[in-house]
């Protein structure tokens, strides 16, 4: 006990650190430093395939790729000395930055004095004792902030547009319906660090010069409804939100509006029908709510992330925060990362970063080791990056270019497992249950491209299908009266873009590879392979593997429903597909 | 301003000392940490132990959820990962009260 060192050590490739740990310990015992040294195993150093790591604690000095030749200079110099070892290579700096998760973690969200301690609130108050609305514009175009809700428009030019409006009454909404399979970034900022989203709401009502603000927010997340509310409330109490905060003379104020989970209100003039206790329908734009929206009065709708941003800008200065990022997308993007990747969660990166580094450096690579096939982001109105791909820096032009979107930041990686007809058919069956049904092109269209994928899931699909899957597209995508749907056909889209082939397998030969299309594929054991170890039938949940050790095994493919557990089970690679 | 370092100045006095965080979101509370939080409470009051005992949001890792990170005076802070019930507990008696980290379940430190 009273350790006056630490060493904490960790192989970042995922082996066996025990030799390394007796190596370090015989000499450490050699030096008569075992009582004064805690060796400390760690479960996950947070880099990847690195080799050993190694840090030393007071002094903070980290080593990767550390070779058991390397024990005896790291402790003469860093454990006796306290100084850096030379030779040895030292961490790489860290890939992610946290604006928006900066508190994320770290304060107690239902305790507002946390977030005021961390210079929470600081910036409203120097917007509302030192700035006008039309510096606090400037200030956001500056910044070069875009909407993180999907389509990446300015948000400093958006909100040029409501103030430059005349009316009595105006509006600030907080998007919170979050709706995309897969993405939960806006659901961990709010239950996470509400008093930023209010602090940057309240700032932009300033701006466009609104007096009431509503936080749509669908009911399917009742914690972030919950700690929303206590937050308005302590809010209230302090006197950040209400009559004259900060003794400025201005009065704003909020208040949640739960959404019943339909992924059309997430599209602002849906929402802003669901606001107003009207069913959730888009209507036609122009005019733009910043013109007309709630109760035909000038509202600004912002996205959560975008709102989190705020305060971090007007805190640090919109020139610094502008720095951050690639010329056409300044700051960072958070991404709900998951799927066939080893490390799921929230990362934040800088605008720029790669989707290899994201995936690999961050994420710790793909699941069991597999190839990785390509990434979906955007959820249902965004696309596939694939592999050869996955270079390209990320920003709101690339990933255009790239016929996917950033969208709202979910981030699902697929593994050579995975079946594109079958994610196509998942994301579009997505959006034909979630169309309004109010414009026939989304209406019918969707549909239609359903029926034509499950044709082809089931091998019944013709060559021209493929073009009849990319006319109704366009015509969806001319048509539709929202973004939902003028982007539901990407994902199918994209695939087919970057996929053909698979398409065509499916198509003309009638195979499914990657053993998602359950017509398409069968499973039979390659006789010459087998061991006859019996795991394949121990693992058969309906019995339709027949035969003994000493005989040898066959599946019956009336019985078999094609669940893929022998698969997965056989060590011999004995069973094929 | 003023009114926020008046709040800033009166927080900071009560936080002083030892401390554990918990991560209390969805992903956190899915995985058990609200099991957690109770045996950390649980096993310090048996132990008559004064150590502040708090949530916090997400921090990102959700596949090491429940989170735990903890800050003992004199100890490098950590953030223990995959935390069930026993090691809530072994977190008490050894880390704080015995300021000696726990091998395998650190996923981040300071
Ligand atoms: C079908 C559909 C769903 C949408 N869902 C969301 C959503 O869940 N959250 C969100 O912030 N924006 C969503 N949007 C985008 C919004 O219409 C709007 O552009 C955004 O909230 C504006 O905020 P921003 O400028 O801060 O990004 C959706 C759009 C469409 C077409």
């Amino acid at each position: 006990m009273g350790y006056e060192k630490r060493i904490f050590i960790c192989d970042t490739d995922g082996g066996n650190i025990k030799p390394f740990e007796d190596a370090l310990n015989a000499n450490l015992r050699a030096e008569g430093l075992v009582e004064k040294v805690q060796i400390v195993r760690l479960a996950d150093a947070g880099i990847y395939r690195k080799g050993v790591m190694v840090k030393v604690t007071p002094e903070n000095i980290v080593y990767i790729d550390v070779k058991m030749d390397d024990i005896k200079k790291i402790v003469d110099s860093t454990v006796k000395m306290g100084q850096a070892a030379p030779d040895i290579a030292q961490k790489p700096p860290e890939k992610q930055l946290k604006i928006v998760l900066r508190n994320c973690g770290n304060v107690d969200p239902e305790r507002i004095e946390d977030y005021v301690a961390l210079d929470g609130y600081k910036a409203l108050s120097k917007v509302l004792e030192s700035m006008n609305p039309d510096q606090v514009i400037d200030e956001m175009k500056k910044s070069g902030l875009r909407g993180r809700g999907g389509g990446g428009y300015p948000t400093g030019l958006k909100w040029s547009f409501a103030r430059k409006v005349q009316d009595d009454q105006k509006f600030i909404i907080c998007n919170g319906d979050e709706g995309d399979p897969g993405a939960y970034m806006d659901r961990s900022v709010l239950e996470g660090d509400p008093h930023s989203v209010l602090e940057g709401m309240t700032i932009g009502g300033y701006a466009i010069g609104a007096s009431k603000g509503f936080l749509y927010i669908r009911a399917e997340y009742p914690l972030a409804v919950a700690r929303v509310e206590k937050a308005i409330e302590q809010a209230r109490a302090s006197g950040f939100l209400g009559k004259n905060i900060f003794g400025s003379g201005f009065d704003f104020d909020l208040e949640v509006r739960l959404g019943a989970g339909a992924f059309v209100c997430g599209e602002e003039t849906a929402l802003i029908a669901s606001v107003e206790g009207k069913r959730g329908c888009p209507r036609p734009r122009p005019p733009f709510p910043a013109v007309k929206g709630l109760w035909n009065k000038p509202t600004i709708i912002n996205n959560v992330e975008t709102l989190a941003n705020i305060p971090y800008i007007f805190l640090n200065g919109a020139e610094n925060f502008a720095k951050i990022g690639t010329e056409s997308s300044r700051g960072t993007k958070v991404f709900a990362v998951t799927g066939k990747v080893k490390h799921s969660g929230l990362v934040e990166v800088p605008m720029g970063t790669t989707l290899r580094e994201i995936v690999f450096d961050i994420g710790g690579g793909i699941l069991d080791d597999k190839k990785i096939k390509a990434v979906q982001t955007g959820g249902p109105s965004g696309g596939v990056i694939p592999e050869n791909f996955l270079d390209t820096p990320v920003d709101y032009d690339n990933l255009g270019k790239l016929g996917s979107i950033m969208g709202s930041g979910g981030m699902i990686v697929m593994d050579e497992g995975d079946c594109v007809v079958d994610i196509s058919k998942f994301y579009l069956g997505f959006c034909v249950d979630e169309s309004c049904g109010k414009c026939a092109p989304c209406r019918i269209g969707g549909k239609q491209m359903l029926t034509i994928l499950e044709k082809i899931s089931q091998g019944k699909g013709e060559l021209s299908d493929l073009d009849n899957l990319r006319k109704i597209s366009f015509a969806m995508k001319k048509a539709s009266l929202c973004g939902l749907g003028q982007t539901a056909s990407n994902p199918v889209l994209s695939t087919l873009r970057y996929f053909e082939l698979d398409y065509k397998q499916h198509v003309v030969d009638k195979r499914c590879f990657q053993g998602k299309c359950k017509d398409l594929f069968v499973f039979t054991i390659i006789q010459d392979k087998c061991k006859k170890c019996s795991l394949c039938q121990r693992n058969c949940p309906v019995d339709a593997i027949s035969g003994s050790r000493e005989e040898g095994f066959l599946i019956d493919q009336k019985k078999c429903t094609r669940c893929g557990r022998c698969f997965e089970a056989c060590k011999f690679d004995a069973i094929s597909r | 301003m003023q009114k926020l370092d008046e709040i800033k100045n009166k927080f900071q006095q009560t936080q002083k000392g030892s401390w554990i965080k918990v991560g209390m979101s969805t992903c956190g509370i899915a995985a058990g940490a609200d099991v957690v939080m109770a045996a950390l409470k649980d096993e310090a009051r048996k132990n008559n132990v004064s150590v502040r005992i708090e949530q916090c949001g997400c921090a990102g890792m959700c596949f090491a959820e429940p989170l735990v990170e903890v800050f003992v005076e004199g100890v490098p802070q950590v953030t223990y990962g995959a935390v069930k019930e026993d090691t809530a507990r072994a977190i008490i008696q050894k880390h704080v009260m015995g300021k000696e980290i726990l091998n395998d379940y650190i996923y981040k430190m300071q």
